[in-house]
């Protein structure tokens, strides 16, 4: 919200305060300040200034040659491309040097090939409000060469972030009180407390939904003269970025930034009958002032004549055919209070918003009700005539006291023949609560003190009545805040406590990941943060999409979990895999120009159970994406070789040193991989490895050689995070013989590792495989067949092997071999 | 003998002085010292000396076979500090080096890793809750009423099944006290998501550490004292940090945190860092009615909420908040 220093003076002594320690004050108050703009002249160098002729510059449709004196004996040319002055005008001219608002300084120049010296200057160039759109024409009596600031005021305007509990800040009045309660500055006299003369309604408004509607106020206001608002209202309202339109619009307006409460006034020619307050017509149509054209539902509230027809959307903007015009002569004037999440739900709804249904949607004071009708009355017979009826009051200030408080609230009256009651909300303040909150740094003299200033009032000992307008004070804790508040949390000297608390299963999760991200970033891998959500198909590469999933279990129709109003195509549904995302990045980093592409992400993937039917499942996994080449080329490494699973295997061994990782082809395949394995880590499956099928790796430009492995990170860490103890060395040496295996191509490593195991030949310590040998043109090895040779070593416990127990033992772990593994044969 | 021995003696000498590397010195030595080598040879003619010039034979041949070994190892020493020193000639040290895959953490993980490391050095443990969340939790439970503008579905990602997307990492509080007796003192850094548009400053998801410390007679003055040696751990002994009320509706009274911090070349400017405030009351009879349970009757604390999208920004002065999420090798590889 946007608040003017000079009219915020004119409530309060501001007097000796500077707008930064105003700043400070609002902040500390909890009022931020988001910017602070000064408005006004504060050069000397901005000076009145006469034009004594003008001539178009050839070539241009809006620039004119200028002659003007500002009074230094000899005329200033000046090129200038304002339309609205006339030879003869005077006009503030920023000489050259001159530093207008915003830090813009003028120089001597040229334009078109004429030369121009100094600029002549708007009220808006000057940070001043604008009235002419154009050139500010001055007053004929002001003397050439006199600086201008001279006759313009100076005003700070600073914009406001108020915090949604407080709805009573919002005017220039509330922002008065609030300093005044926390300053102690003297507060002058309350423009809201003139006394209206009321009666009832009757017939003549008709409360059709009174839940939302409670109370309705009304005052006709006859034979007013619409025409511009008097300059004191008019630069107030400009200082705060309003444009002034006629006096009575102006005056709602005005009241609404001075008091907070919203108003609206009809044209009363255009209202026919009693006025109806009710729920729309599901369907039924309305034009606002602003002529666009809505639908309406049924909850939303609109005013209404006898005729049916919607005069306004209640407390979010008027309709089109009954605002006040230039020819309007009587006016019925509005000041009401509606159900906040009524408004809030019709203006969201419809797109709508406006400075009234602001204030009602964060909840209006109904004590405010009939105070803005009296402001805005008296002021509207001040500056456009004409001869007030008694308001018309229908229905009762809500009640926003609790039912145990309201036998006990005090209650002002408000209004004469009809009166409005409101109930002072009643508070227990605890002061023992104070105490441990601030560690009895306050005393309760002091807090006491405090709360008054604010307004507040010791009904009983303990028991405070709140002011009218403090609808946030409903507990004890809400006093509390206020005295901590206005006290200072600087004041507050600062304790250190701890106690100590037992490590948690997240803790330990914590310290797994970072381990492991750790040794992942040492070995080669950037780690990225990818988002969660994805799309669901996309055209683009480095968008990640569902469509090149790789979950950890095969997805269902309906697993997927789609957000209900996605913010674009690109993010409909959570990931159920990190691939799309580390798929996606690889493409975007490969586009860039990276040939080693090594990736990996830890975090969150979601899934729901029962094809959308069951219980959405959140895991952490980790993600790691290896594609291209093994490492950058360099000099003394021409050509590095292509990621391979087994250089992904290798990862997965050094992160996991003491487990047991096997990689074994899947059982059921994923559908984005040209080649599944799932990985166990010490006989559990925990996660999965895949080749990216290579029509994906194609689709997104990627090389063919793309691998993937996710792992379930809570499986891995109860699988890895075993104690150990440390074993004997080995006393007598081991000693090691090759074999080299001839299987069909098919064979896998695995298939012959199971078998070696299986023999269980008790001397063997370790296999390890040597060498693979193919020959595809026939020559050396038949096609379709292998060679396969292995390191066996075997080594006793407790005693020296010799030659010949080796030989035996190989021996017959290579017969016991040639038994088990089909179509086998040893070269 | 005698001169036989002193000839082979000067021809050994001459032949190991002229070896020109290890490989000629090991035949010179063979051909000297070996099973037919020269001085060998020599020595098997002690048989055929007299008795009485044996011992002073025996004393020259000694002599010989001593001065041969010493000039062998001497030799060997040198041929070998020269081969060592050809060996090592050429190299150029300079050499680029040759290629590693690099690697590197993610920014957002290192500055959640500095915070969470200082919190837990002050007696924080961590916690967590689901991202897809019911409204209770994240609503409901945090005082914050139906008809608040949060709660819509153009603010916040709703599921078909009426559940969320967490706002914030809050709801952490509501899972960890409905299930735990105080006292509470734990972390929770996680993903938050809000319906924002992504642009230069603003992203649907996002990542908050959550703090909360609830315990009999937890005050202002301990909000103020933790809060102020974390943002000093994590800024600088010498940040400035002050206190900002504010509003949000689990805590009361709120605040928002500001340092003070200095870009170069710039006054040094209140940047906003956190938010934080004394559990409002309501947030525990909330829980505690739901969870049927009378733990926190009687209890206060303190929770508070930054964000490290935030914290990296202004830490390594990134501009562009979509940085973070593009995962450009070129950017993260200045934070190796």
């Amino acid at each position: 919200m946007n608040i003017s220093k000079n009219w915020l003076a004119a409530y309060i002594d501001l007097d000796g305060l500077d707008t930064r320690e105003m700043a400070d004050m609002l902040t500390f108050a909890g009022i931020e300040v988001e910017a602070m703009h000064e408005r006004g002249v504060t050069t000397d160098q901005v000076v009145v200034a006469q034009v004594v002729r003008k001539s178009p510059v050839e070539g241009s449709d809006h620039l004119n040659v200028c002659m003007v004196d500002a009074g230094e004996g000899s005329l200033r040319q000046i090129v200038c491309g304002a339309q609205n002055y006339q030879v003869g005008d005077k006009v503030p001219c920023a000489l050259p040097g001159a530093v207008l608002p915003g830090g813009w300084q003028i120089k001597e120049g040229k334009m078109m090939g004429h030369a121009s010296c100094g600029m002549l200057c708007s009220a808006s160039e000057l940070g001043l409000p604008d009235k002419e759109h154009g050139l500010w024409i001055l007053p004929q009596d002001y003397k050439v060469g006199t600086p201008v600031r001279q006759f313009t005021g100076i005003d700070t305007l600073f914009e406001l972030e108020i915090t949604p509990n407080r709805p009573d800040l919002l005017s220039h009045w509330g922002m008065a009180r609030e300093l005044a309660g926390i300053t102690g500055r003297t507060l002058k006299a309350d423009p809201g407390e003139n006394l209206l003369s009321t009666e009832p309604a009757g017939e003549r408004i008709l409360l059709s939904a009174p839940e939302i509607c409670p109370l309705y106020t009304a005052t006709r206001i006859s034979g007013v003269k619409i025409g511009p608002s008097p300059e004191w209202l008019a630069e107030r309202l400009l200082a705060i970025g309003l444009h002034p339109i006629n006096n009575v619009v102006d005056i709602t307006n005005y009241c609404l930034f001075e008091l907070g409460h919203p108003l609206h006034a009809f044209d009363a020619s255009q209202v026919q009958g009693a006025l109806n307050i009710r729920l729309a017509h599901q369907g039924e149509s309305f034009t606002s002032l602003m002529d666009d054209d809505f639908a309406l539902q049924e909850n939303d509230l609109v005013i209404s004549d006898s005729s049916g027809r919607a005069l306004a959307l209640a407390g979010v903007m008027g309709g089109k055919n009954s605002g006040v015009t230039e020819n309007t002569s009587d006016i019925i004037l509005e000041s009401a209070w509606f159900l906040p999440g009524s408004v809030r739900r019709t203006g969201r709804r419809l797109g709508l918003s406006s400075d009234s249904s602001y204030r009602f949607e964060r909840g209006a004071a109904p004590w405010n009700t009939l105070r803005a009708a009296a402001r805005a009355v008296q002021l509207i017979l001040e500056c456009a005539g004409g001869k007030a009826e008694p308001t018309l009051v229908a229905g009762q200030a809500p009640a926003l006291v609790p039912d145990q408080q309201a036998q006990q609230a005090t209650v002002l009256q408000q209004g004469t023949s009809a009166k409005v009651y409101c109930a002072l909300p009643q508070v227990q303040l605890d002061w023992n609560e104070l105490d441990v909150m601030t560690n009895a740094t306050i005393s309760h003299m002091e807090a006491a003190r405090i709360l008054r200033n604010l307004g507040l009032k010791e009904a009983k000992p303990s028991c405070w009545d709140c002011p009218p307008w403090r609808l946030d004070l409903k507990r004890s804790c809400d006093l509390l805040e206020e005295v901590v508040r206005v006290y200072g949390i600087a004041n507050i000297p600062p304790t250190r406590t701890a106690i100590y608390v037992p490590e948690s299963s997240h803790d330990r999760l914590h310290d797994f990941r970072c381990n492991l991200s750790r040794h992942l970033a040492g070995a080669g891998f950037w780690e990225v943060q990818t988002f969660k959500l994805i799309a669901e198909q996309s055209a683009d590469p480095t968008i990640a999409s569902v469509q090149y999933a790789l979950p950890i279990k095969p997805l269902q129709s309906g697993d997927i979990i789609r957000v209900a109003l996605p913010l674009s195509e690109e993010h409909t549904v959570l990931r159920p895999s990190l691939a799309p995302g580390l798929l996606a990045v690889a493409a975007r980093n490969l586009n860039q120009g990276l040939d080693v592409l090594r990736f990996f992400e830890s975090g969150r993937v979601f899934r729901n159970t029962g094809g959308g039917k069951g219980k959405d499942i959140e895991s952490e996994v980790l993600g790691i994406l290896m594609a291209g080449k093994l490492a950058p080329a360099s000099w003394d490494h021409l050509k590095p070789q292509s990621a391979g699973a087994q250089h992904l295997t290798a990862i997965l061994e050094t992160l996991l040193p003491k487990s047991r990782i096997t990689v074994l082809p899947a059982k059921v395949a994923r559908d984005a991989a040209a080649i599944s394995a799932d990985i166990s880590v010490n006989g559990q499956t925990c996660g999965f490895m895949a080749r990216v099928a290579l029509s994906v790796c194609r689709a997104l430009d990627l090389p063919t050689d793309c691998y993937y492995v996710e792992l379930d990170l809570r499986k891995l860490q109860q699988l890895s995070t075993a104690s150990f103890k440390v074993k004997d060395l080995p006393l007598y040496p081991a000693s090691g013989r090759d074999a080299t295996l001839e299987v069909p191509v098919n064979m896998q490593h695995a298939d012959i590792m199971k078998a070696v195991e299986s023999v269980k030949q008790k001397l063997l310590e370790s296999c390890r495989l040597k060498e693979i040998f193919c020959d595809p043109s026939g020559g050396k090895l038949a096609e379709g067949r292998k060679a396969m040779t292995y390191s066996f070593l075997y080594r006793n416990s407790s005693a020296t092997l010799t030659a010949a127990e080796v030989d035996a033992a190989h021996g017959e772990l290579l017969k016991a071999l040639a038994a088990k593994l089909p179509d086998i044969c040893y070269r | 003998m005698k001169e036989q021995i002193v000839r082979v003696q000067d021809a050994a000498l001459g032949q190991i002085a002229a070896a020109k590397c290890i490989k000629d010195l090991e035949s010179a030595r063979v051909a000297i010292l070996g099973k037919n080598g020269a001085l060998t040879q020599v020595q098997q003619g002690m048989r055929n000396v007299p008795k009485e010039d044996k011992p002073a034979v025996g004393s020259l041949l000694n002599a010989a076979r001593c001065a041969i070994s010493a000039a062998l190892e001497t030799r060997t020493r040198e041929l070998q500090e020269q081969a060592d020193r050809a060996a090592i000639a050429n190299v150029d040290i300079t050499l680029p080096g040759a290629s590693l895959p690099p690697g590197g953490l993610h920014p957002i993980s290192l500055v959640r890793e500095e915070a969470v490391r200082i919190l837990r050095r002050m007696g924080f443990t961590l916690a967590d809750g689901p991202e897809i969340e019911d409204e209770w939790h994240c609503f409901d439970a945090l005082n914050t009423p139906a008809d608040h503008p949060a709660r819509n579905e153009k603010d916040t990602f709703y599921f078909d099944s009426g559940k969320l997307l967490r706002t914030q990492t809050s709801t952490v509080q509501a899972r960890v006290m409905e299930k735990q007796a105080p006292p509470v003192r734990i972390i929770c850094p996680g993903s938050a998501f809000r319906r924002d548009a992504i642009d230069a400053t603003h992203l649907s998801a996002f990542n908050q550490i959550e703090g909360l410390y609830v315990d009999r007679m937890v005050s202002v003055g301990d909000l103020k004292g933790t809060l102020e040696y974390f943002l000093k751990a994590l800024f600088g002994d010498n940040t400035a940090v002050r206190f900002r009320p504010h509003f949000f509706p689990f805590t009361e009274p709120s605040f928002e945190i500001d340092v003070l911090l200095q870009a170069t070349g710039q006054e040094p400017r209140w940047i906003e860092i956190a938010g934080c405030g004394m559990v409002n009351p309501a947030v525990f009879e909330n829980i505690d009615c739901k969870s049927g349970k009378d733990f926190y009757q009687g209890c206060t604390g303190f929770a508070f909420g930054i964000g490290l999208e935030r914290l990296a920004m202004i830490r390594w002065g990134i501009r562009d908040i979509r940085l973070l999420i593009e995962n450009d090798v070129r950017f993260l590889a200045q934070f190796q």
